[in-house]
C-alpha cells in the first residue's frame, strides 16, 4: 500500500486527470452527437443503443487512453533515471506490480465515472425502461478487463523503451485495429488484443434490410473468449515482467 | 575490518570483459577513492556492488553480508548511493523527491530538513527539480543518498557538473563524512587530483583490472626521486657511465640516473668533463602522481 500511495504521489502534476477528462469528454461528445442524430424509433431502445455504441467508442478511444496513461506513469522513471535508485530499495518485481496496480485503480475509477456519466445521459435523454444498472456494471467490468490486458502490453513497452514513441505508436495502432477488427470474422478478432472490446460485446444487433428496422438484444459473451482474454493478459504480464526484472539498470 | 570485499569479481558483456578478477577491500571509516580512466569499469563495479548489475563471476560482501538476492535489500538499507547521474523526478520539488525516498527507506521525516541543510539546498526545497541547475541536482542526489545516514556511501563521480566552488564544497563534505557521521565513503573519479584531495585509500582500475590498491600514502611513496642528466653527447656519456657500473636510461634527451650522493655526483661531472663531454643540465626530479597514474593505467590522465 505504501508503494501504491507513492505511485499516486509521484504522478502529481503529470496531468493524469487531464488525460482521463479528455477521454471522457471525447466519449461524451461522440455519444451526444450520435444520439442527437437518432430518430424517436431508435431511441425507443435507447439504453441498448447507448451501450452498443459505447463499446464501439471504447474500441477507438480506450487503446490510446490506456497507452497514454501507462506512458505517463512509466516515463517519469526513465526521465529522471530513477530505476537505479528505486532498485536499491525495492525489488524490481514489486515495482512492476505497483505500477500495474496503479493502472488498474486509475482505469477502474475512470470507467466507473464513465458509467455514472452515461447513466446520467440516459436518464436525461429519458430512455424508456428501467435503468440497466447490471448491464452498465458489466460494461464497466468488461471494458476494465480488456483495458487491463492492453495496459499490461503498454506498460511492458513503456518500461522497456526509454523513448515512449514505441508505446504510443502501439496505442494509436491499437485504436485503429480495435475499430477495424469489428469487421473481422470472430476467429481473426481473437488474434487482435484490441479486438476484445468488440468480441466481448454483450449487445447484439439485427438489421432488417427490407424494413430498415434495427433491433438490439442482450447476449452473454462466450466463456471461451473471456478465457482467451485471460491468456492474452497472462502472456503480456509474464513477458513484460520478465523483461523488466531481468533488465540491468 | 573491511566494509566491502569483492573476490574475483568479473563482468562480461558479449566478448568484452569489462571487469576482470577484481579483489577490492574497502576499510571501514575510510574515504576510498576508486580511480580509473573513462570506460575502465568503475561504474559497472559500483553497480555490481549495489546489485544493480549481475556479476558474471566472483563474490561481493558488503557490511559482512553476501550480496545475494536474499540479503541484498536488507544490506542496502544501510547503504546510500549516487550512481552516474542523479536520480530525480523533475516535475516534483526537491522536498517531494526526498519525501519519496524517506517513505521508501522508512526514516524519520526530520531527516529531509537535515540533509537539505547538509547539502545547502534548504533554500530551494520548494522549487521543481526540473528547474534546478546540474550542480543542484547533484547535491539533491547526495542528499537522497545521505537521507538514511547510511554506514556506507557509494558515490560515482559526484563532482560531475559542479562549478569549481561546488567541487570544493563537495570535496570538503565528503572528507568530513567519516568524522561527522561515522560513514565509509567510496568515491569514484577519473580525476587523480580529486581523489588525492579527498581519499585516504585508493584503488586504481585499468580496463577492468585492478592495478593498485593501498593507502594514498603508499601511492605517494612510489613517487621516487631520480637525477636527470643532459650532456653534449648522451650516447657516449651513457657508455662511459656504464663502464663505471652506473646504469642509466635515456628519456626525452635526458639520461635518468638513480639518486646519488653529492660526492659521487661531483665525481661524475668531473669524469664526463675529463672525457670532453659538457654537462648541459643536471636536475633532481620526482615522479608526480600523474606520472604514477600514467604508468599504472598506461593512458593519458584527465586533468
Amino acid at each position: 500500500m505504501k508503494l501504491l500511495g507513492l505511485e499516486f504521489y509521484k504522478c502529481r502534476r503529470r496531468k493524469i486527470v487531464l488525460v482521463c477528462a479528455t477521454m471522457l469528454a471525447v466519449e461524451l461528445i461522440w455519444m451526444c452527437v450520435f444520439l442527437t442524430r437518432q430518430d424517436a424509433e431508435n431511441l425507443q431502445q435507447g439504453w441498448m443503443l447507448l451501450i452498443y455504441n459505447l463499446i464501439i467508442v471504447d474500441a477507438i478511444v480506450l487503446p490510446l487512453s490506456v497507452a497514454t496513461l501507462a506512458s505517463r506513469n512509466c516515463e517519469l522513471e526513465h526521465k529522471g533515471s530513477t530505476w537505479k535508485l528505486l532498485e536499491t530499495m525495492v525489488p524490481p518485481g514489486r515495482l512492476y506490480t505497483t505500477k500495474l496496480c496503479w493502472g488498474a485503480l486509475v482505469l477502474a475509477l475512470l470507467l466507473m465515472i464513465r458509467a455514472g456519466l452515461f447513466l446520467a445521459v440516459g436518464v436525461y435523454s429519458q430512455f424508456p425502461g428501467p435503468i440497466p444498472w447490471g448491464w452498465m456494471g458489466l460494461l464497466t467490468f468488461v471494458s476494465w478487463a480488456v483495458s487491463m490486458m492492453v495496459y499490461a502490453l503498454q506498460q511492458g513497452l513503456s518500461l522497456r523503451f526509454v523513448n515512449q514513441a514505441a508505446a504510443l505508436v502501439c496505442g494509436i495502432s491499437g485504436s485503429f485495429l480495435g475499430l477495424l477488427s469489428m469487421l473481422f470474422p470472430a476467429w481473426l478478432k481473437r488474434c487482435v488484443p484490441w479486438g476484445y472490446y468488440g468480441l466481448l460485446s454483450f449487445v447484439g444487433m439485427d438489421w432488417e434490410p427490407a424494413t430498415g428496422v434495427t433491433r438490439f438484444y442482450w447476449l452473454w459473451p462466450q466463456a471461451a473468449d473471456a478465457a482467451l482474454l485471460a491468456v492474452w493478459a497472462a502472456l503480456f504480464l509474464a513477458a513484460g515482467r520478465t523483461l523488466f526484472v531481468n533488465k540491468e539498470v | 575490518m573491511n566494509i566491502i570485499e569483492t573476490h574475483d569479481l568479473c563482468k562480461q558483456y558479449g566478448n568484452a570483459m569489462r571487469v576482470s578478477h577484481l579483489d577490492l577491500n574497502v576499510p571501514k571509516g575510510s574515504v576510498y577513492g576508486f580511480l580509473g580512466p573513462n570506460g575502465a569499469g568503475k561504474s559497472t563495479t559500483l553497480k555490481m556492488i549495489l546489485g544493480l548489475v549481475r556479476p558474471t563471476a566472483g563474490s561481493i560482501q558488503v557490511l559482512g553480508n553476501n550480496m545475494d538476492n536474499q540479503h541484498r535489500l536488507a544490506v542496502l538499507r544501510q547503504v546510500g548511493s549516487l550512481i552516474e547521474s542523479p536520480s530525480y523526478y523533475g516535475h516534483l520539488t526537491g522536498e517531494e523527491n526526498l519525501r519519496i525516498i524517506q517513505t521508501l527507506r522508512g526514516v524519520p521525516e526530520k531527516n529531509i530538513r537535515e540533509v537539505l541543510q547538509i547539502v545547502r539546498l534548504d533554500g530551494q526545497r520548494g522549487k521543481k527539480v526540473a528547474h534546478y541547475s546540474l550542480g543542484m541536482k547533484q547535491r539533491l542526489g547526495l542528499a537522497a543518498a545521505l537521507l538514511g545516514y547510511p554506514k556506507l556511501l557509494i558515490l560515482d563521480e559526484p563532482t560531475n557538473g559542479l562549478d569549481p566552488a561546488g567541487i570544493q564544497e563537495m570535496r570538503e563534505l565528503i572528507r568530513d563524512l567519516p568524522g561527522r557521521f561515522g560513514m565509509t565513503v567510496v568515491v569514484s573519479s577519473h580525476l587523480l587530483s580529486e581523489i588525492d584531495q579527498m581519499a585516504d585509500h585508493v584503488a586504481i582500475i585499468r580496463e577492468g583490472e585492478l592495478v593498485f590498491q593501498d593507502s594514498l600514502q603508499v601511492l605517494h611513496g612510489r613517487s621516487s626521486h631520480h637525477l636527470a642528466l643532459r650532456t653534449t653527447n648522451n650516447t657516449v656519456a651513457r657508455s662511459l657511465l656504464s663502464e663505471k657500473s652506473l646504469d642509466c636510461q635515456e628519456e626525452d634527451g635526458f639520461l635518468i640516473l638513480p639518486i646519488l650522493s653529492d660526492e659521487i655526483t661531483a665525481k661524475i661531472t668531473y669524469f664526463l668533463a675529463k672525457n670532453r663531454l659538457g654537462v648541459l643540465r643536471l636536475e633532481e626530479r620526482q615522479k608526480s602522481l600523474e606520472d604514477i597514474f600514467l604508468e599504472l593505467t598506461g593512458r593519458a590522465v584527465s586533468l
